[in-house]
């Protein structure tokens, strides 16, 4: 949001036009003591060349969004004559108080923030090996895409079967090297969570480690050659050469993921169904059922609403802090 | 990744596209095209009903059915947005205990003056109260399932049980003959409870519970003995006796027959349906059997919850398909579905047709018999039973059945889900 906000170029002209030279520089074209009329043709101009991708994007994002936040002050059901009103913030208050909601909040964070993890330290790992220079690399890159070109539905119905409690060829594998063959891994409560887990970790793993590996090949060589020159060990090398390197790309990827993760839907609903007795009940499953099986849109969109200030607002910290140590890291 | 990123815009959204993409209906040259949204989803019962197009499409060419096929898993979902996105079929193909929310909305025709009087005395008064809402009859029932308890003959045999042959079998029965047959990695019975509150809302009446009192949105929950037995008499077998699968009580019930065709279990309770998958797949040699219905303190009673086919009353053509459903519903048509379906037909007619068609075949005598205990049941007619069910009854099942919670905190979390639901 920050860095967003101070890149805008009409913020940064409007403040700049009184002062001095240095933006000046950068902006030739809006330090014109006046507009004119050629100034006035370009700026139609670019509206006009603007509005084919705006369009879309207010009628299928804005519009939608809008009224989704509009929803969420009203008592709307899903009902073949919908007469409804505003309630002020009755469904907030309503929700506050509302166990299952929070409960289904704190698996919806644990899920978010555990896939989240997992996959940064897996696809890295994956990255790595994959950035080494080992034979037939180019075969082993397209290998680590394929879960990405699958669908959610399945992916969910292809580990509903490996985690099958009597047929699954994890329990198989399990039994043959002695260990417990009889886990029943979706449907015992204490296990389902975890499988789901792993599945979500696999299934996003392939984008994490593209866009890591992207990152690991703008590292110059020479950075390495030096600190290898210097003695450093290949754990320092990692820590000193190539996470520095990767920070910026580190903490877009894991935001991202974190949104993506903590929105997903698909993959748990036909794995699970937020069963065993709601264990992996996950917020964007709750709001689903709220919305579809109990018709309250507008309590499931003040719900919608609720999660998307709560994502926004973790985002926003650990962005700024990740972008303070930057700074702190320049000063240095 | 659009999926991901839609986050809160999905709900309107998602309205949006379907306004935009309903309405459309394909009436051209004249002819009539009904689509009829079937959720068949056996491939006998499939074929039977495409027979049943078929033969109607022949002999109407100005009234056109298309079938449009689609899955019980899901259905209420699916239902509430194609009819909020004015995208629905004309005629739906659903159960009693689900259309009824969707009548009660005013979405489905009224019937009642477009069945044939032959027709309404051909159906049973109890199953024709179970689709009549507000006095106006909103579907034609179809097919009908209950309960029935599937056998492994060898086995019961082995453990030196003499297997059941009365009128009905008391659950106490059931009880013994499951601790008799579990030794070692074997058990007595395998029932799949991953979604339990169907089968413990049909087979309450057995014990004398009702679950509702009153109809509508007036409806209160009772949550007394008769409603908590059943419930508790599974936990009692499967944790106290241990003569249940723990596996089968996450399953879906049709997972768990694979356990019955490998004789890990002795014994299974299924909906009637399986018969036909059962006939179909279990390994030659399984010497399989249907028990006696089931006897409760109240007697062998279960909730009929019929199959159901409606009119959407949008439809621009709702005599057309009611005429069909006419049709669709006619005693050979019936017949020939239910015996699909391993199911029990709506009316009469068709239920003597397969008595004196059937009666050499195996376990069908006491799958029909199993129809004559059959009644209307409450909680077909409560707006928010849809809602409960979903919500509410099913995780609060499935955490007592894993012994999360005693059945003081199961009742206790049924009624305060309840409450909260229809406050």
């Amino acid at each position: 949001m920050r860095t967003l906000s101070s890149k805008d170029p009409t913020k940064g002209g409007r403040t700049s036009s009184p002062g001095g030279p240095p933006t000046g520089r950068r902006t030739p074209g809006h330090r014109r003591p006046r507009p004119g009329g050629m100034a006035r043709n370009r700026r139609r101009e670019a509206a006009a060349l603007v509005m084919p991708s705006l369009l879309p994007i207010l009628v299928l994002s804005v519009a939608p969004l809008v009224m989704g936040v509009a929803l969420a002050f009203t008592d709307a059901r899903l009902v073949r004559s919908p007469d409804y009103e505003l309630v002020g913030f009755e469904n907030f208050t309503k929700l506050f108080d509302n166990g299952f909601f929070w409960e289904s909040f704190r698996i919806g964070m644990v899920w978010a923030v555990s896939v989240t993890l997992l996959q940064l330290v897996a696809a890295m790992g994956l990255a790595l090996l994959l950035n080494s220079g080992l034979r037939l690399q180019g075969l082993t890159r397209v290998l680590a895409l394929i879960p990405w070109a699958m669908p959610p539905v399945v992916v969910a119905i292809m580990w509903q079967m490996i985690y099958s409690p009597n047929a699954g060829p994890l329990n198989a594998v399990l039994d043959g090297v002695g260990l417990p063959g009889d886990i029943n891994w979706l449907g015992d409560f204490t296990t389902a969570l975890p499988a789901v887990i792993v599945v979500g970790v696999w299934v996003g793993m392939p984008q994490t480690t593209v866009t890591l590996l992207a990152g690991l090949q703008q590292i110059p060589d020479e950075l390495h050659e030096a600190a290898s020159m210097d003695g450093a060990s290949a754990w320092r090398r990692f820590v000193d050469v190539t996470l520095p390197s990767l920070r910026p790309i580190i903490a877009s990827i894991t935001s991202l993921n974190f949104i993506w993760n903590f929105n997903s839907f698909s993959l748990v609903y036909v794995l699970t169904e937020g069963g065993p007795g709601g264990r992996t009940m996950l917020p964007m499953l709750f709001t689903y059922l709220e919305a579809f099986k109990n018709r309250n849109i507008g309590y499931a969109a003040a719900m919608g609403v609720v999660l998307v200030t709560v994502v926004v607002l973790l985002l926003a910290l650990y962005l700024w802090s990740q972008f303070r140590q930057d700074d702190k890291g320049k000063v240095r | 990744m659009n999926t991901r990123v839609a986050s809160i815009a999905a709900i309107p959204a998602t309205m949006l596209l379907l306004t935009a993409c309903g309405g459309g209906d394909g009436d051209d040259g004249g002819a009539v095209t009904l689509e009829f949204q079937s959720l068949s989803d056996q491939p006998a019962a499939i074929e039977a009903t495409e027979q049943i197009v078929e033969s109607w499409n022949q002999d109407h060419p100005d009234v056109q059915v298309e079938i449009v096929p689609a899955g019980w898993d899901g259905v209420y979902d699916k239902l509430i947005t194609q009819f909020n996105g004015g995208a629905a079929p004309d005629i739906i193909h659903y159960e009693a205990a689900g259309i009824v929310p969707f009548a009660v909305d005013g979405y489905l025709a009224d019937l009642s003056d477009l069945m044939s009087d032959a027709m309404r005395v051909d159906i049973p008064s109890g199953i024709l109260d179970s689709v009549t809402v507000d006095g106006q009859v909103v579907a034609y029932p179809t097919e009908l399932q209950s309960y029935v308890v599937f056998a492994n003959r060898g086995l019961l045999e082995d453990a030196g049980v003499r297997v059941p042959e009365g009128e009905t079998m008391t659950w106490e029965e059931l009880r013994e003959i499951s601790q008799a047959t579990t030794s070692g990695d074997q058990y007595g019975l395998g029932w799949g409870l991953s979604s339990p509150t169907a089968a413990f809302m049909s087979m309450a009446p057995a014990f004398g519970g009702t679950f509702f009192d009153g109809a509508g949105s007036d409806a209160g929950l009772i949550m007394e003995e008769g409603e908590m037995a059943l419930p508790e008499l599974v936990g009692e077998m499967a944790h106290d006796d241990e003569s249940v699968q723990p596996v089968s009580l996450t399953q879906a019930g049709s997972d768990v027959l694979a356990s019955f065709y490998a004789e890990d279990i002795a014994m299974t309770v299924q909906g009637s349906f399986q018969a036909a998958n059962i006939e179909a797949d279990a390994p030659e040699g399984l010497d399989w059997v249907v028990l006696p219905p089931l006897e409760g303190p109240a007697g062998p009673w279960q909730a009929a919850n019929p199959q159901t086919l409606s009119v959407n009353v949008d439809s621009e053509h709702i005599e057309e398909s009611a005429e069909f459903l006419e049709y669709f519903a006619s005693t050979d048509n019936l017949a020939e579905l239910n015996e699909a379906d391993a199911l029990i037909p709506a009316t009469e007619s068709a239920r003597e047709i397969m008595g004196t068609s059937l009666a050499e075949e195996p376990g069908w005598e006491a799958i029909l018999e199993s129809a004559d205990h059959l009644e209307s049941s409450p909680f077909l007619f409560v707006d928010a039973y849809p809602q409960w069910k979903d919500t509410v009854a099913t995780p609060a099942y499935q955490r007592f059945l894993a012994e999360e919670i005693d059945a003081d905190e199961l009742r206790e979390e049924l009624q305060t889900g309840w409450d909260e639901i229809t406050q």
